[in-house]
């Protein structure tokens, strides 16, 4: 096959992603804040994934899908598929045998089943609510006084796991602040609230059942606190993405490449 | 926000129903002020016997969801809720609530309001919010407050002499209330004719849910949850009747020509569950990907009515009721009901409205789901209440739609 760049676009909640494949290499990619203005953000996440490239630009790019919440804005997209597809494609080209994706994003979260190719079998999601999101970690976060990327690492340092009774990120809030007050440890407050969210997730996962193998996806993915107990939980090893806030604009740029050669 | 609109129709005599429903309600009006009684009336009481008693009947979930449909529900539902009204309570119950009780704080009804009730009427079928609401509207505007009773049958149809000795009972009690409010004696032969006409109404309803198993379907829900309106609030009427045959006909002859609701589908759905009554431009979503919602679950003719059981009327309606399958059906009756009309209609997926108002049916809707996902039926679960639009999202909804379209296209 020739040369053929093909890109997808993520335009989530909190972050923007750009992915540039060439036929089926990744050549780049990119992660920016979305902001609050959607169309600068997927034109700026375009832009830095090209400028990673060897000087290509918006012109070689043969077709662009868009996803994310986002996706029906993105002016110099060729069309739209929903990050559910996406996820599961984009996590499937990384890991073959997967065939459960949990996409745990900034503010949703999703399970998903896939096929062998890639195809979307189930869904199930949660946007809802906070609780089992970027989101919830984030607030957790700023109250227990640490940087986001520590939090997982200090809630496996724990020496008892503190149950959090709610499963809202808002009244969690105030009953974290009730337990530091009370001088209970961060870690092990912090061990709770990983709990709680692995919980959470794992009634989604339930509901349309794990199949082997397992892939998370998204920010959260990052977050080893939550991994490990996730793990645990399901008795299945998590295969893990390099960079797993890309997966939904890689599958996009696979969908794209399809496109392609189904022409 | 909802930024969407109605339903798009694909009949040209499913747009007569609103001309019909906004004559309906003027007429309410028209003869309360002549003097006739009014009797506010739950979904399931037989608007034939209030025809043969000469009582006008106004249906208020019905109203409700003409209030919905106007997108006029959430400052009902609010003023319902300042009075006190939780939120988890019926859509229905709470927008009405907000209309006797806060009418300051409410915009204008539509159809110029409801005519003022002499007394209310309630059957405990299918829903038993009712019965509290409809108490606390008996209290609120100081009316008499009948309850009328039906048996459920967990097994469906039945020959039960139990059921139906209760139901003739509990039809000559509401007879006999009717009397008392009256003063009129009950005559049997006008609902003879009523329940004739209503029995040969449903005939043509039934034809015509069967018609749509076409393929490419002639007439799908977008059309359906319209036009069934008259078959549920005019039943026992010529006017009812003569919609239905000229519908049928409209039917028959996009068969005739091969005219589907797409030209050329891909796949073909099934919406289980009260639709989202401000958003019904959803039924045509998926008609842009070459998908058709055929059928819906609720509101649909699934059999033949019976034919008369009894001389006496009464009698009659009381075996019809109970030796026919239908409402109250049991979760299991449901169940194969919507797998073997999943088969008759070809289906391909199924939609499933949760609705969080209520109760009854949303644990129903859960039981369904799995069982369709069991057969290997793709659904897709889609929480909004059925009338307050504060609920929707319209960027969550319409990716769920996508990404099941997408699951769909993938499994073709």
């Amino acid at each position: 096959m020739n040369r053929v760049i093909t890109a997808g676009i993520d335009i989530g909640a909190a972050t923007s992603k750009a992915v540039v494949l060439q036929n089926s290499h990744l050549l780049s990619y990119s992660i920016i804040p979305t902001g609050a203005e959607s169309v600068t953000s997927a034109q700026r996440a375009m832009d830095e994934a090209l400028l990673k490239t060897d000087k290509l630009s918006l012109e070689d790019i043969r077709h662009i899908v868009a996803t994310g919440y986002g996706r029906v804005i993105v002016p110099f997209a060729n069309e739209t598929v929903t990050e559910i597809s996406c996820h599961a494609r984009g996590a499937n080209w990384l890991f073959p045998s997967v065939r459960t994706v949990l996409d745990m994003g900034g503010q949703d979260c999703k399970a998903i089943r896939c096929d062998e190719q890639g195809k979307l079998v189930n869904f199930v999601m949660n946007d809802k609510c906070a609780a089992g999101t970027g989101r919830f970690l984030e607030v957790m976060a700023q109250v227990i006084g640490l940087p986001l990327e520590e939090i997982g690492p200090a809630s496996l340092q724990a020496k008892e796991e503190i149950r959090i009774n709610s499963t809202c990120t808002i009244f969690g809030k105030s009953e974290v602040t009730a337990l530091l007050r009370q001088g209970r440890d961060r870690q092990d407050i912090l061990a709770g609230l990983h709990a709680a969210i692995v919980n959470r997730v794992y009634t989604l996962l339930r509901k349309i059942g794990i199949e082997p193998e397992f892939a998370i996806t998204g920010g959260i993915a990052k977050n080893t606190g939550v991994v490990k107990r996730l793990e645990e939980r399901i008795g299945l090893r998590v295969r893990l993405p390099e960079e797993p806030q890309i997966v939904g604009a890689l599958g996009a740029a696979l969908f794209a490449r399809d496109r392609l050669l189904e022409k | 926000m909802v930024t969407s609109t109605s339903a798009r129709k694909a009949l040209k005599t499913t747009l007569e129903v609103p001309t019909l429903r906004r004559s309906y309600y003027a007429r309410t009006l028209d003869e309360s002020q002549k003097g006739k009684k009014v009797a506010w009336c739950s979904n399931n009481i037989p608007s034939e016997v209030l025809d043969a008693m000469d009582v006008t009947s106004v249906f208020l979930e019905n109203y409700a969801t003409v209030i919905a449909a106007k997108r006029l529900a959430s400052a009902f539902c609010a003023a319902g809720e300042k009075v006190g009204f939780s939120q988890d309570v019926c859509g229905y119950a709470r927008m009405l609530m907000g209309y006797i009780l806060a009418r300051d704080q409410v915009p204008e009804a539509p159809y110029g309001g409801l005519a003022k009730p002499d007394f209310l009427l309630v059957n405990s079928y299918s829903c038993d919010s009712r019965l509290g609401w409809f108490a606390a509207m008996s209290r609120a505007l100081n009316i008499p407050l009948h309850v009328h009773d039906a048996p459920h049958q967990p097994d469906g149809a039945s020959d039960s002499a139990i059921n139906a000795d209760y139901t003739e009972r509990e039809l000559r009690g509401l007879v006999a209330f009717l009397e008392e409010q009256t003063g009129a004696r009950f005559n049997p032969e006008r609902l003879r004719k009523r329940l004739d006409l209503s029995r040969q109404t449903s005939d043509i309803m039934f034809e015509i849910n069967e018609l749509r198993k076409a393929v490419p379907c002639p007439m799908g829900s977008a059309d359906m949850f319209t036009a069934v309106w008259p078959a549920m609030y005019m039943a026992g009427t010529k006017e009812c009747e003569d919609f239905y045959s000229k519908l049928r006909a409209e039917v028959e002859e996009k068969i005739a020509k091969g005219i589907g609701v797409v030209p050329e589908e891909k796949f073909r759905l099934m919406w289980s569950g009260i639709p989202f009554w401000y958003n019904m431009s959803l039924l045509n979503y998926v008609e842009d990907f070459g998908g058709v919602v055929v059928i819906e679950g609720f509101y649909r003719s699934r059999e033949r009515r019976l034919r008369a059981q009894d001389d006496d009327p009464i009698r009659d309606m009381a075996l019809s009721s109970t030796r026919q399958r239908g409402w109250p059906a049991t979760i299991i009756n449901s169940i194969d009901d919507v797998l073997d009309a999943v088969k008759e209609y070809r289906i391909n997926g199924v939609v499933l409205s949760f609705n969080p108002s209520c109760r009854l049916s949303y644990v129903s809707q859960m039981e369904l789901q799995r069982s369709l996902e069991e057969q290997g039926i793709p659904t897709l679960g889609l929480e909004c209440d059925m009338a307050d639009e504060r609920t929707y999202s319209e960027g969550q909804v319409k990716t769920r739609l996508d990404a099941f379209v997408e699951r769909l296209l993938a499994k073709a």
